[in-house]
């Protein structure tokens, strides 16, 4: 189908997937006009669209490529509001990718 | 493909213009907390997929199998990515990250003019809940739901993916340690690894009293016939007062351990499988 996959990754996880779009949960540690850090397992330097909205200390989810620099170009971000559990979050990213036959390709 | 094998398990769906629904299913039945615990893995359960799972579910007569596995009921989460609205139905896009599928929604006739609150908060990028059947027609998916909803809680998203991975697990290996009861909630049957100390077959026994124990080992060994045993021939072959036997029955039988067979004080053991 259309949508491409946008597999769950965490800061380590960045060098791996140079160049694809993937999908990271974490928390807005600093905002700075079109540039954020977010901390999901690291902090991640996050290059944001104009249709951004985060708010420092939020979870926000985002959907982005990672570039050459492990920055991440958000195409679309989804505030996940204050109440996320970071270890369910973050439990979910290991499932994926220990029984990706069920999440992703390749 | 026609939709006239919809049953009406949520009780606010009609299928005015849907071709009927199947009569006779209760409202209140089982599959109304279908996110809930209780999973029956058989005939009409509700099963937590991802979507990646639903586009490569292997088409088996009428139906799709997954993981070996008839499917009937499904549910899952995703991001809308796409609402369009026709006269009769309403059809979302809906991704997970795993991949992208069209459900669809049909538009219950009796409540048409009004403003359907869920409905307003389904909106392009969002994420939502549904619960339906999956569909094919031509080779081009959907899945009719008869439930679409906003999820409140982000936690949900989480929550569905750990959901769909033990259920996948449960298919693929069975259950968590090998043991009884697909009942069961998978954290608590991680702790029988550990206890190594009393060999009770496949039931974990831990956390019950000693008598219970005796009781549920006697029962294990002691002839019997499908109607099990009573709690006095029990109590007299232990030497145990009856009243500790009976309470230890009442442990085992709220433990799921043995039921009740032709009195409440006959009991037989559960078997797993």
């Amino acid at each position: 189908m259309s949508e491409p996959q946008t597999p769950r990754i965490l800061a380590p996880h960045l060098q791996s997937f140079q160049h694809r779009l993937v999908r990271m949960l974490g928390k807005v540690v600093q905002l700075r006009g079109d540039r954020a850090i977010i901390d999901a397992g690291g902090n991640v330097d996050v290059i944001l669209n104009r249709d951004s909205h985060l708010a420092v200390g939020h979870a926000v989810e985002i959907i982005g490529k990672v570039d050459g620099n492990l920055h991440v170009k958000v195409v679309a971000a989804t505030d996940f509001g204050t109440e996320i559990d970071f270890n369910a979050a973050n439990a979910v990213v290991e499932a994926t990718h220990r029984h990706k036959e069920i999440f992703y390709e390749d | 493909m026609s939709y006239n094998n919809y049953d009406s398990g949520y009780s606010n769906t009609s299928y005015g213009g849907g071709g009927g629904g199947g009569g006779g299913f209760d409202p209140n039945g089982s599959q109304n907390s279908p996110s809930g615990g209780k999973r029956e893995f058989q005939q009409d359960s509700m099963r937590a997929v991802t979507i990646k799972q639903i586009l490569e579910a292997e088409p088996s007569g009428n139906s799709f199998n997954i993981d070996g596995s008839s499917i009937t009921n499904l549910t899952f989460v995703g991001q809308i990515r796409n609402i369009s609205s026709q006269k009769t139905f309403t059809t979302y896009k809906l991704d997970d990250g795993t991949g992208s599928i069209e459900v669809k929604k049909w538009i219950d006739s009796n409540a048409a003019e009004e403003v359907d609150p869920v409905k307003s908060r389904l909106v392009e990028g969002s994420y939502c809940r549904a619960w339906g059947k999956l569909n094919s027609f031509g080779d081009k998916r959907h899945v009719g739901v008869h439930n679409i909803r906003p999820v409140e809680d982000m936690n949900e998203v989480s929550y569905h993916l750990l959901e769909a991975t033990v259920v996948h697990l449960h298919f693929t290996r069975g259950p968590p340690g090998g043991a009884a009861g697909a009942g069961g909630a998978a954290p608590q049957q991680q702790n029988q690894q550990l206890d190594t100390s009393d060999n009770y077959g496949a039931a974990n026994l831990s956390g019950y009293s000693s008598v219970a124990k005796r009781v549920f080992q006697y029962m294990q060994d002691a002839p019997q016939t499908n109607e099990g045993l009573h709690q006095q021939d029990i109590a007299a072959k232990l030497g145990v007062d009856t009243a500790d036997v009976a309470r230890a029955g009442d442990d085992l039988l709220s433990g799921g351990l043995i039921y009740t067979t032709v009195d409440d004080q006959t009991w037989a053991i559960l078997e797993a499988e």
